[in-house]
This record gives structure tokens, C-alpha cells and sequence, in this order.
């Protein structure tokens, strides 16, 4: 009967040292992460950093309500032998942790009991509880569960209700103008709505409206002042031209300029 | 009067053809926000720059049909900054299968005595807007979100009228000749603004 329990005591101390064993070697590569590669960590692989921890956690709880394993409670660990030398299979257990098994390190390795302001405020909590009655406690359980069920829900449900009402939102709203895109693009790819002369043989009346008329003369004048301002500088080939056809005056002083550029600067 | 097809053209001096691939799209004003929140989000990690430019565009008109077009642009929000003169060459009519506007693109940096010397040489200013809005930008790609203003009497930038309601969404990468990858990620980007935007490839001899 007891080297069974010892057996199933043995066995159960075996797979809680691998498990805890695993759970430290997880942590230990999390922090190495966390120190040294900040800098590229992203928030899902940090995620998945947790979740794994918590994994680890959950088995190793699994374990410990097992009905096979024999309850630590009523288990005792007693220090038989306290020495202040260096014990060197303590060290190679423990990786260098703990090498001598002293006064110092018994209390805080052998602690059954939590810390004292832990204590108190565990005291504050279950008197709190015990006051408040067991009804209040039933009703605050109760709100607790259907908020949470109500939260789960809202997560869980097929995406698809949530788009066809997000959709149906946008709609009711859209966001660009396929007209206005046309405007826009033939005001900047050749200045539709926006040329003040227009040059002879194109004809676009319709498209133009009040704003060009009103900018048509005065722009008008201002060619027309440029081009007088020129012809003092030409030699004579300028002609005085009509008001309405501003379009013609460039050609003159093109000529002038080819003839120009028989230079022998080829590039 | 266009300058030549980029295949003829030698390669002098060491300068790069470069292309400018592009794609366009609009956003109505009341949906600005939510635009600007989204590019904040996918765009590289800076501040969005604002921007007020005020482009002018020069025609200088031949004996043959397609006048040469020159576009001069400057910064009203930084009045001493040179003024940028570029050259947009006509889309290229490649395959139909590429997703993007391609164009012959030229950039240069010029004076303060710019518009003097484009009507010394013969232009003549065909019409001008202002632009304001913001620009963003995500590794090659530069987003230029802006809302196109209407200059009543020219050179008075005081007095603008929005031309729509809206604003004009520009996706546009500048690229070196022959680089077709580059309009399979504007692509993925574009597909990324919808159903905010729709960025295609908007020919502009379409809607003359």
C-alpha cells in the first residue's frame, strides 16, 4: 500500500519537474527575446509567446489535479541537515543556483505559508467575501458569467453580420465621385474648366461657363501686353495681330529662335 | 514637336529615361478623413507633408499639330524654394495589360526667373491652378492627396475656387524605362484604398 503511494508519489514528482522544467525553459527564451530583439518582436509573436506560457501552466495544473496524484498537502518537507559548505551535487542539481544549503536560502526554498502582507491581504479578501453574504456572492457570480457569455458571443459570431451592416453603412455613404474623378484628372492632365485661351479650331463652349468668360479678357490682355513688350525687341518679323487670336504671336518668334539654334554645340 | 520614342532615343550624357507610372482616383471631401487615416497607416512611418503649390502650364505651339507642353510648378508655402519644371511625355500605348499610366518623365529644378524665360522662348501660359493637400509616401510610391483650385485672375493666388467637391488622389512611382514590376505593387496598393478610392489608369485623351 505505501510503496504504491511512494511509486505514485515518485511518478508524480517526475512529470512535475519535466513540466515545470519545460514551463522554465519557455520563460527563459521569452526573456531572452524581450531583452535583446525588442527591437524586431511583434505584438502576435509576443501573443504566441503567452499563450504558450499559459499552455504550460494549464497542463501543469491538469497535472496536479490528476486523481493520481497523491495530495502535496499532507506532505512535509523537513530539512534533516543544514551546512554552510558548498554542496557540489546541490550545485549541479540546482545549476549552480544553489550551492550550499544553509540558513539563508531554507526559508525562502522550503516556504509553505505566503508572504505576510500577501497573507493580510488574502485575510482583507475572504472577510470581505464572508461579508457580503451568500446571495450578494450568487447574483455578482451570475452578472459576471453573463457578461462574459454576452462579450463571447459578440466575438464569436460570424463576421458576415457584422460586414453586411458595416456595408450597408458605406453605402448609404460613397466615398469618391466617378464624375468628379474625370473632372479632375482632364483639369490637370490639359487644364479642361481651366485654359483661359482657347486656342483657335478647338471648340468646348459648353464645358466652360461663367468662370472663363469672366477670366477669358483678362487674360487676353495680358498676351497682348506681352506680345507689344516683345516687338521692340524683335527685328520686325512681329506683325501686329487681332485680339482674339493670341495663339498666332509665338509662331513669329519661334522661327526667330530656329534659325537661332544652328550652333555647332550639339549635345 | 513631342520628343522622340524612349527606344530611339540614345542614352547621352548619363541621364536615365525615367518614366513616370501613374494611376488616379478621387475621394469626395466629407470622406477626406478617413482616407487620411488610412494612408497614415499604410504609408512609411513620417509625418504626412502638406503642401500649396501653384502649377502654371506652357504651350509653345508649332507649324505641326501637338503643341509642347511644359508644366512649372511652385510652393506658395515656401515662396524661396526653386521652382520644379517637368515634361510629361504622351502615355504610352503598350500592352493593355499594364496596370498603370506610363510616361516619358523629365524633372528639372529651375530660377525664380522662370516664367520670363519660358515667354522669352515662345511659350505662352495655356492655364494654371493651384493644388493644396498632402503627400505621402511609401518606399518608391509617392501619394499626392489635393484638392485642385481655380485661379480667377492670373498671378493672384488670393482668390481660388475649388474646382469640385472633391479631392484627387495621385499614385505615381518614377521609375527608369522597362521596370513593369513597379505596376504590380501600385497595383496592390490601389487594391488596398478600396472601397475609399477606386485608383485606375485614367487615359486623359479619353475625356478630351
Amino acid at each position: 500500500m505505501q510503496q504504491r503511494e511512494e511509486k505514485q508519489l515518485d511518478a508524480s514528482v517526475e512529470s512535475l519537474v519535466t513540466r515545470v522544467a519545460h514551463l522554465k525553459g519557455s520563460l527563459q527564451s521569452f526573456i531572452y527575446k524581450l531583452e535583446n530583439e525588442y527591437d524586431r518582436l511583434t505584438w502576435p509573436s509576443v501573443l504566441d509567446n503567452f499563450a504558450l506560457l499559459s499552455g504550460q501552466l494549464n497542463t501543469i495544473n491538469k497535472l496536479l489535479r490528476n486523481e493520481k496524484t497523491p495530495s502535496y498537502k499532507s506532505l512535509v518537507i523537513i530539512p534533516l541537515l543544514l551546512s554552510p559548505d558548498r554542496d557540489e551535487e546541490l550545485a549541479k542539481l540546482t545549476e549552480q543556483r544553489v550551492p550550499v544549503f544553509s540558513h539563508e536560502i531554507v526559508p525562502d526554498h522550503l516556504r509553505t505559508k505566503p508572504d505576510p502582507e500577501v497573507e493580510e491581504q488574502e485575510k482583507q479578501l475572504s472577510a470581505e467575501a464572508a461579508r457580503i453574504g451568500p446571495e450578494a456572492a450568487q447574483k455578482q457570480i451570475q452578472t459576471l458569467n453573463k457578461l462574459c457569455s454576452n462579450l463571447l458571443e459578440k466575438l464569436n459570431n460570424p463576421r458576415d453580420d457584422r460586414d453586411s451592416e458595416t456595408s450597408a453603412l458605406r453605402q448609404n455613404k460613397p466615398s469618391f465621385n466617378l464624375a468628379d474623378t474625370n473632372a479632375l484628372v482632364a483639369a490637370v492632365g490639359f487644364g479642361k474648366n481651366l485654359s483661359k485661351c482657347r486656342p483657335p479650331g478647338s471648340v468646348a463652349p459648353g464645358h466652360t461657363g461663367q468662370a472663363m468668360t469672366s477670366a477669358g479678357p483678362t487674360m487676353q490682355q495680358v498676351t497682348i501686353a506681352g506680345a507689344a513688350g516683345h516687338q521692340p525687341g524683335m527685328s520686325g518679323q512681329v506683325t501686329q495681330q487681332q485680339p482674339g487670336q493670341p495663339g498666332k504671336m509665338p509662331s513669329n518668334i519661334k522661327t526667330n529662335i530656329k534659325s537661332a539654334s544652328m550652333h555647332p554645340y550639339n549635345r | 514637336m513631342e520628343a522622340p520614342p524612349v527606344t530611339v532615343m540614345p542614352v547621352t550624357g548619363g541621364a536615365i529615361n525615367m518614366m513616370e507610372y501613374l494611376l488616379q482616383g478621387s475621394v469626395l471631401d466629407q470622406s477626406l478623413e478617413s482616407l487620411l487615416h488610412r494612408l497614415r497607416g499604410l504609408c512609411d512611418d513620417m509625418e504626412p507633408e502638406s503642401f500649396a503649390d501653384h502649377e502654371l502650364v506652357y504651350l509653345l505651339r508649332g507649324q505641326q499639330g501637338n503643341p509642347f507642353i511644359l508644366r512649372a510648378r511652385r510652393s506658395l508655402l515656401k515662396p524661396t524654394s526653386p521652382w520644379h519644371l517637368r515634361y510629361l511625355g504622351q502615355p504610352e500605348v503598350g500592352d493593355k495589360s499594364r496596370h498603370a499610366l506610363v510616361r516619358n518623365c523629365v524633372d528639372v529644378a529651375a530660377s525664380h526667373s522662370l516664367p520670363d524665360f519660358l515667354n522669352e522662348m515662345g511659350f505662352r501660359m495655356d492655364h494654371e491652378f493651384a493644388a493644396k493637400g498632402h503627400l505621402f509616401r511609401k518606399g518608391q510610391m509617392k501619394i499626392v492627396v489635393s484638392k485642385l483650385s481655380r485661379v480667377h485672375v492670373p498671378g493672384n493666388l488670393e482668390n481660388t475656387e475649388p474646382l469640385s467637391l472633391s479631392y484627387l488622389v495621385e499614385l505615381s512611382v518614377l521609375a527608369p524605362a522597362g521596370q513593369d514590376t513597379v505596376s504590380e505593387d501600385m497595383k496592390s496598393f490601389a487594391e488596398q484604398l478600396k472601397p475609399l478610392v477606386h485608383l485606375e489608369k485614367i487615359d486623359p485623351k479619353r475625356l478630351m
